[in-house]
Protein backbone atom coordinates (compact mmCIF):
# COMPACT_ATOMS: atom_id res chain seq x y z
CA UNK A 1 0.00 0.00 0.00
CA UNK A 2 2.73 2.45 0.97
CA UNK A 3 4.49 1.63 -2.28
CA UNK A 4 1.43 2.81 -4.18
CA UNK A 5 1.25 5.98 -2.13
CA UNK A 6 4.95 6.54 -2.73
CA UNK A 7 4.55 6.12 -6.47
CA UNK A 8 1.61 8.48 -6.59
CA UNK A 9 3.49 11.02 -4.47
CA UNK A 10 6.57 10.84 -6.71
CA UNK A 11 4.37 11.28 -9.76
CA UNK A 12 2.62 14.30 -8.29
CA UNK A 13 5.92 15.83 -7.21
CA UNK A 14 7.41 15.28 -10.65
CA UNK A 15 4.36 16.89 -12.26
CA UNK A 16 4.48 19.95 -10.03
CA UNK A 17 8.21 20.40 -10.41
CA UNK A 18 7.96 19.98 -14.18
CA UNK A 19 5.35 22.72 -14.33
CA UNK A 20 7.53 24.95 -12.16
CA UNK A 21 10.66 24.34 -14.23
CA UNK A 22 8.68 24.96 -17.41
CA UNK A 23 7.41 28.27 -16.07
CA UNK A 24 10.94 29.33 -15.11
CA UNK A 25 12.32 28.42 -18.51
CA UNK A 26 9.40 30.07 -20.26
CA UNK A 27 9.70 33.40 -18.52
CA UNK A 28 13.51 33.37 -18.63
CA UNK A 29 13.50 32.78 -22.37
CA UNK A 30 10.91 35.48 -22.84
CA UNK A 31 12.98 37.89 -20.82
CA UNK A 32 16.16 36.98 -22.67
CA UNK A 33 14.56 37.47 -26.08
CA UNK A 34 13.16 40.82 -25.05
CA UNK A 35 16.40 42.04 -23.52
CA UNK A 36 19.35 40.17 -25.01
CA UNK A 37 21.78 42.47 -23.22
CA UNK A 38 20.54 41.19 -19.84
CA UNK A 39 21.14 37.51 -20.66
CA UNK A 40 23.89 37.09 -18.07
CA UNK A 41 21.84 38.41 -15.18
CA UNK A 42 18.70 36.54 -16.22
CA UNK A 43 20.63 33.30 -16.55
CA UNK A 44 22.04 33.64 -13.04
CA UNK A 45 18.63 34.29 -11.52
CA UNK A 46 17.13 31.52 -13.63
CA UNK A 47 19.69 28.99 -12.40
CA UNK A 48 19.07 29.95 -8.77
CA UNK A 49 15.29 29.60 -9.14
CA UNK A 50 15.78 26.35 -11.03
CA UNK A 51 17.91 24.94 -8.24
CA UNK A 52 15.32 25.75 -5.61
CA UNK A 53 12.46 24.24 -7.57
CA UNK A 54 14.48 21.14 -8.36
CA UNK A 55 15.21 20.69 -4.68
CA UNK A 56 11.50 20.13 -3.99
CA UNK A 57 11.51 17.02 -6.14
CA UNK A 58 14.71 15.73 -4.54
CA UNK A 59 13.20 16.29 -1.10
CA UNK A 60 10.14 14.34 -2.20
CA UNK A 61 12.29 11.49 -3.49
CA UNK A 62 14.58 11.26 -0.46
CA UNK A 63 12.35 12.35 2.42
CA UNK A 64 9.03 10.76 1.47
CA UNK A 65 10.29 7.14 1.76
CA UNK A 66 11.61 7.90 5.23
CA UNK A 67 8.35 9.45 6.38
CA UNK A 68 6.28 6.57 4.96
CA UNK A 69 8.64 3.91 6.35
CA UNK A 70 8.62 1.90 3.14
CA UNK B 1 27.89 -1.70 -9.12
CA UNK B 2 31.41 -2.32 -7.88
CA UNK B 3 31.73 -5.57 -9.78
CA UNK B 4 31.30 -4.12 -13.28
CA UNK B 5 34.99 -3.23 -13.39
CA UNK B 6 37.17 -5.99 -12.06
CA UNK B 7 40.32 -4.02 -11.48
CA UNK B 8 40.67 -1.65 -8.58
CA UNK B 9 37.42 -2.64 -6.97
CA UNK B 10 38.82 -1.52 -3.66
CA UNK B 11 38.57 2.09 -4.83
CA UNK B 12 34.90 2.13 -3.91
CA UNK B 13 33.14 0.38 -1.11
CA UNK B 14 31.75 -2.75 -2.71
CA UNK B 15 30.08 -3.95 0.46
CA UNK B 16 26.39 -4.73 0.61
CA UNK B 17 23.70 -2.46 1.91
CA UNK B 18 22.83 1.01 0.79
CA UNK B 19 26.30 2.48 0.72
CA UNK B 20 27.81 2.87 -2.73
CA UNK B 21 30.31 5.57 -1.89
CA UNK B 22 34.04 5.71 -2.17
CA UNK B 23 36.39 3.91 0.15
CA UNK B 24 39.20 5.83 1.81
CA UNK B 25 41.61 4.72 -0.90
CA UNK B 26 39.24 5.97 -3.57
CA UNK B 27 38.94 9.31 -1.79
CA UNK B 28 42.73 9.61 -1.61
CA UNK B 29 43.00 8.84 -5.33
CA UNK B 30 40.36 11.47 -6.04
CA UNK B 31 42.15 14.09 -3.93
CA UNK B 32 45.39 13.23 -5.74
CA UNK B 33 43.57 13.75 -9.05
CA UNK B 34 42.32 17.22 -8.06
CA UNK B 35 45.71 18.20 -6.62
CA UNK B 36 47.34 16.96 -9.82
CA UNK B 37 45.07 19.20 -11.88
CA UNK B 38 45.88 22.16 -9.64
CA UNK B 39 49.64 21.60 -9.83
CA UNK B 40 49.44 21.03 -13.58
CA UNK B 41 47.61 24.36 -13.91
CA UNK B 42 50.18 26.09 -11.73
CA UNK B 43 53.13 24.68 -13.65
CA UNK B 44 51.60 25.66 -17.00
CA UNK B 45 50.73 29.13 -15.74
CA UNK B 46 54.27 29.60 -14.44
CA UNK B 47 55.70 29.00 -17.91
CA UNK B 48 53.70 31.94 -19.24
CA UNK B 49 54.42 34.28 -16.36
CA UNK B 50 56.93 36.53 -18.09
CA UNK B 51 54.83 37.18 -21.18
CA UNK B 52 52.32 39.94 -21.69
CA UNK B 53 49.55 37.60 -22.85
CA UNK B 54 49.00 33.90 -22.22
CA UNK B 55 49.94 32.01 -25.37
CA UNK B 56 49.87 28.38 -24.24
CA UNK B 57 46.72 26.35 -24.78
CA UNK B 58 46.42 25.20 -21.18
CA UNK B 59 47.09 28.56 -19.62
CA UNK B 60 44.49 30.16 -21.89
CA UNK B 61 41.97 27.47 -20.98
CA UNK B 62 42.63 27.87 -17.27
CA UNK B 63 42.48 31.64 -17.62
CA UNK B 64 38.98 31.23 -19.03
CA UNK B 65 38.02 29.09 -16.04
CA UNK B 66 39.41 31.75 -13.71
CA UNK B 67 37.54 34.51 -15.56
CA UNK B 68 34.32 32.50 -15.36
CA UNK B 69 34.60 32.20 -11.59
CA UNK B 70 35.67 35.83 -11.30
CA UNK B 71 32.57 36.93 -13.21
CA UNK B 72 30.46 34.78 -10.91
CA UNK B 73 31.95 36.27 -7.73
CA UNK B 74 32.12 39.89 -8.83
CA UNK B 75 28.72 39.74 -10.52
CA UNK B 76 26.88 38.36 -7.52
CA UNK B 77 28.79 39.50 -4.43
CA UNK B 78 29.98 42.83 -5.79
CA UNK B 79 33.40 44.44 -5.90
CA UNK B 80 34.50 42.95 -2.57
CA UNK B 81 33.72 39.48 -3.92
CA UNK B 82 37.16 39.31 -5.49
CA UNK B 83 38.68 37.92 -2.31
CA UNK B 84 36.33 34.90 -2.39
CA UNK B 85 37.58 33.75 -5.80
CA UNK B 86 40.02 31.09 -4.47
CA UNK B 87 37.33 29.67 -2.21
CA UNK B 88 34.68 29.45 -4.92
CA UNK B 89 37.19 28.23 -7.50
CA UNK B 90 38.22 25.38 -5.18
CA UNK B 91 34.60 24.35 -4.72
CA UNK B 92 33.93 24.54 -8.42
CA UNK B 93 37.01 22.50 -9.29
CA UNK B 94 36.38 19.80 -6.69
CA UNK B 95 32.72 19.39 -7.59
CA UNK B 96 33.16 19.63 -11.34
CA UNK B 97 36.01 17.12 -11.46
CA UNK B 98 34.05 14.80 -9.22
CA UNK B 99 30.96 15.08 -11.43
CA UNK B 100 33.03 14.32 -14.51
CA UNK B 101 34.59 11.34 -12.74
CA UNK B 102 31.02 10.09 -12.27
CA UNK B 103 30.68 9.79 -16.05
CA UNK B 104 33.42 7.19 -16.36
CA UNK B 105 33.40 5.26 -13.09
CA UNK B 106 30.74 3.41 -11.14
CA UNK B 107 30.84 5.94 -8.36
CA UNK B 108 32.28 9.33 -7.54
CA UNK B 109 32.65 11.48 -4.44
CA UNK B 110 29.61 13.63 -5.24
CA UNK B 111 27.43 10.52 -5.64
CA UNK B 112 27.95 10.04 -1.91
CA UNK B 113 25.85 12.09 0.48
CA UNK B 114 28.54 12.17 3.18
CA UNK B 115 31.06 13.91 0.91
CA UNK B 116 28.44 16.42 -0.24
CA UNK B 117 27.35 17.13 3.32
CA UNK B 118 30.97 17.73 4.27
CA UNK B 119 31.47 20.16 1.41
CA UNK B 120 28.20 21.93 2.22
CA UNK B 121 29.15 22.21 5.91
CA UNK B 122 32.46 23.80 4.92
CA UNK B 123 30.65 26.24 2.62
CA UNK B 124 27.94 27.27 5.09
CA UNK B 125 30.41 27.41 7.99
CA UNK B 126 32.60 29.74 6.00
CA UNK B 127 29.54 31.85 5.21
CA UNK B 128 28.82 32.18 8.95
CA UNK B 129 32.46 33.09 9.60
CA UNK B 130 32.40 35.77 6.93
CA UNK B 131 29.10 37.10 8.24
CA UNK B 132 30.57 37.39 11.72
CA UNK B 133 33.65 39.10 10.32
CA UNK B 134 31.56 41.58 8.34
CA UNK B 135 28.85 42.41 10.90
CA UNK B 136 30.31 41.31 14.21
CA UNK B 137 29.07 38.26 16.10
CA UNK B 138 26.03 40.03 17.56
CA UNK B 139 25.28 41.79 14.30
CA UNK B 140 25.36 38.49 12.48
CA UNK B 141 22.84 36.95 14.85
CA UNK B 142 20.72 40.11 14.80
CA UNK B 143 20.63 39.70 11.05
CA UNK B 144 18.70 36.47 11.59
CA UNK B 145 15.95 38.27 13.49
CA UNK B 146 14.69 40.02 10.40
CA UNK B 147 13.81 43.71 10.13
CA UNK B 148 13.67 45.99 13.16
CA UNK B 149 10.19 45.76 14.67
CA UNK B 150 8.62 47.73 17.54
CA UNK B 151 8.99 46.13 21.01
CA UNK B 152 5.38 44.98 20.99
CA UNK B 153 6.22 42.59 18.18
CA UNK B 154 9.14 40.95 20.01
CA UNK B 155 7.45 37.57 19.71
CA UNK B 156 7.32 37.90 15.92
CA UNK B 157 11.03 38.75 15.85
CA UNK B 158 11.77 35.72 17.98
CA UNK B 159 9.78 33.47 15.64
CA UNK B 160 11.56 34.93 12.61
CA UNK B 161 14.85 34.22 14.38
CA UNK B 162 13.92 30.57 14.94
CA UNK B 163 12.76 30.14 11.35
CA UNK B 164 15.90 31.79 9.99
CA UNK B 165 18.10 29.50 12.10
CA UNK B 166 16.21 26.48 10.77
CA UNK B 167 16.57 27.71 7.21
CA UNK B 168 20.28 28.29 7.79
CA UNK B 169 20.67 24.68 8.91
CA UNK B 170 18.55 23.51 5.99
CA UNK B 171 20.92 25.28 3.61
CA UNK B 172 23.44 22.51 4.34
CA UNK B 173 20.84 19.87 3.60
CA UNK B 174 19.63 21.57 0.45
CA UNK B 175 23.12 22.14 -0.98
CA UNK B 176 24.25 18.58 -0.34
CA UNK B 177 20.99 16.87 -1.23
CA UNK B 178 20.70 18.73 -4.52
CA UNK B 179 24.15 17.68 -5.65
CA UNK B 180 23.72 14.12 -4.40
CA UNK B 181 20.25 13.74 -5.91
CA UNK B 182 21.30 14.97 -9.32
CA UNK B 183 24.45 12.87 -9.63
CA UNK B 184 23.08 9.73 -7.99
CA UNK B 185 19.79 10.15 -9.86
CA UNK B 186 21.76 10.25 -13.09
CA UNK B 187 23.47 7.01 -12.11
CA UNK B 188 20.17 5.35 -11.32
CA UNK B 189 18.71 6.52 -14.62
CA UNK B 190 21.66 5.05 -16.52
CA UNK B 191 21.31 1.76 -14.62
CA UNK B 192 17.59 1.64 -15.41
CA UNK B 193 18.22 2.37 -19.09
CA UNK B 194 20.91 -0.33 -19.19
CA UNK B 195 18.48 -2.85 -17.75
CA UNK B 196 16.05 -1.80 -20.47
CA UNK B 197 18.58 -2.66 -23.17
CA UNK B 198 19.30 -6.16 -21.91
CA UNK B 199 22.79 -7.55 -21.50
CA UNK B 200 24.32 -6.38 -24.78
CA UNK B 201 23.00 -2.91 -25.63
CA UNK B 202 24.25 -0.13 -23.32
CA UNK B 203 21.27 2.18 -23.87
CA UNK B 204 22.33 4.21 -20.86
CA UNK B 205 25.05 5.70 -23.02
CA UNK B 206 22.36 7.78 -24.72
CA UNK B 207 21.98 9.68 -21.46
CA UNK B 208 25.57 10.93 -21.70
CA UNK B 209 24.78 14.43 -23.10
CA UNK B 210 22.24 15.23 -20.41
CA UNK B 211 24.62 13.87 -17.76
CA UNK B 212 27.40 16.15 -18.99
CA UNK B 213 24.95 19.05 -18.85
CA UNK B 214 23.99 18.06 -15.29
CA UNK B 215 27.66 17.90 -14.30
CA UNK B 216 28.34 21.43 -15.50
CA UNK B 217 25.11 22.92 -14.15
CA UNK B 218 25.37 21.31 -10.72
CA UNK B 219 28.96 22.47 -10.18
CA UNK B 220 27.87 25.93 -11.32
CA UNK B 221 24.82 25.95 -9.06
CA UNK B 222 26.80 24.94 -5.97
CA UNK B 223 29.32 27.74 -6.52
CA UNK B 224 26.53 30.17 -7.44
CA UNK B 225 24.51 29.45 -4.31
CA UNK B 226 27.61 29.75 -2.12
CA UNK B 227 28.20 33.15 -3.74
CA UNK B 228 24.58 34.14 -3.09
CA UNK B 229 24.79 33.11 0.56
CA UNK B 230 28.07 35.03 0.92
CA UNK B 231 26.52 38.10 -0.66
CA UNK B 232 23.51 37.83 1.67
CA UNK B 233 25.64 37.95 4.82
CA UNK B 234 28.20 40.49 3.63
CA UNK B 235 26.07 42.92 1.66
CA UNK B 236 25.48 45.26 4.61
CA UNK B 237 29.08 46.33 4.36
CA UNK B 238 28.53 46.99 0.68
CA UNK B 239 25.38 48.99 1.40
CA UNK B 240 27.27 51.29 3.73
CA UNK B 241 29.83 51.90 1.02
CA UNK B 242 27.04 52.73 -1.37
CA UNK B 243 25.50 55.09 1.14
CA UNK B 244 28.78 56.87 1.69
CA UNK B 245 29.42 57.07 -2.02
CA UNK B 246 25.85 58.18 -2.63
CA UNK B 247 25.85 60.94 -0.03
CA UNK B 248 27.80 63.58 -1.96
CA UNK B 249 25.58 63.07 -5.00
CA UNK B 250 22.52 63.35 -2.77
CA UNK B 251 23.83 66.60 -1.28
CA UNK B 252 24.47 68.12 -4.68
CA UNK B 253 20.93 67.30 -5.67
CA UNK B 254 19.52 68.56 -2.42
CA UNK B 255 21.34 71.88 -2.48
CA UNK B 256 19.52 73.42 -5.44
CA UNK B 257 16.25 72.40 -3.85
CA UNK B 258 17.33 74.14 -0.64
CA UNK B 259 18.36 77.22 -2.62
CA UNK B 260 14.86 77.50 -4.00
Amino acid sequence: MTGHVFGLGIGLAAMGVAIGLGLIGYSAMQGMSRQPEAIGKIQTAMLIALAFVELVFLLAVFVLPGSLKV
Amino acid sequence: MGTTLGIGSSLWAAGGGEHHGLSWLGMMVYIALVLGIVFFALSRAKQDFGQRVFKGFWSQLLEQVYLFIENLCVGIIGAHGRKYIPFILTFWLVIFVSNVVALFFPTSPTADLSFNLGVALIAIGYVQWEGMKANGVLGHFKHFAGPKLPPALLLISFMIFIIEIISEVMKNVSLSLRLFGNIEGGHQAVVAMNNLGGSFVPVGFLLMPIKILTCIVQALIFSLLTCVYLSLVTHHEDDHHHDEAGEPAGHSEAQPAAAH
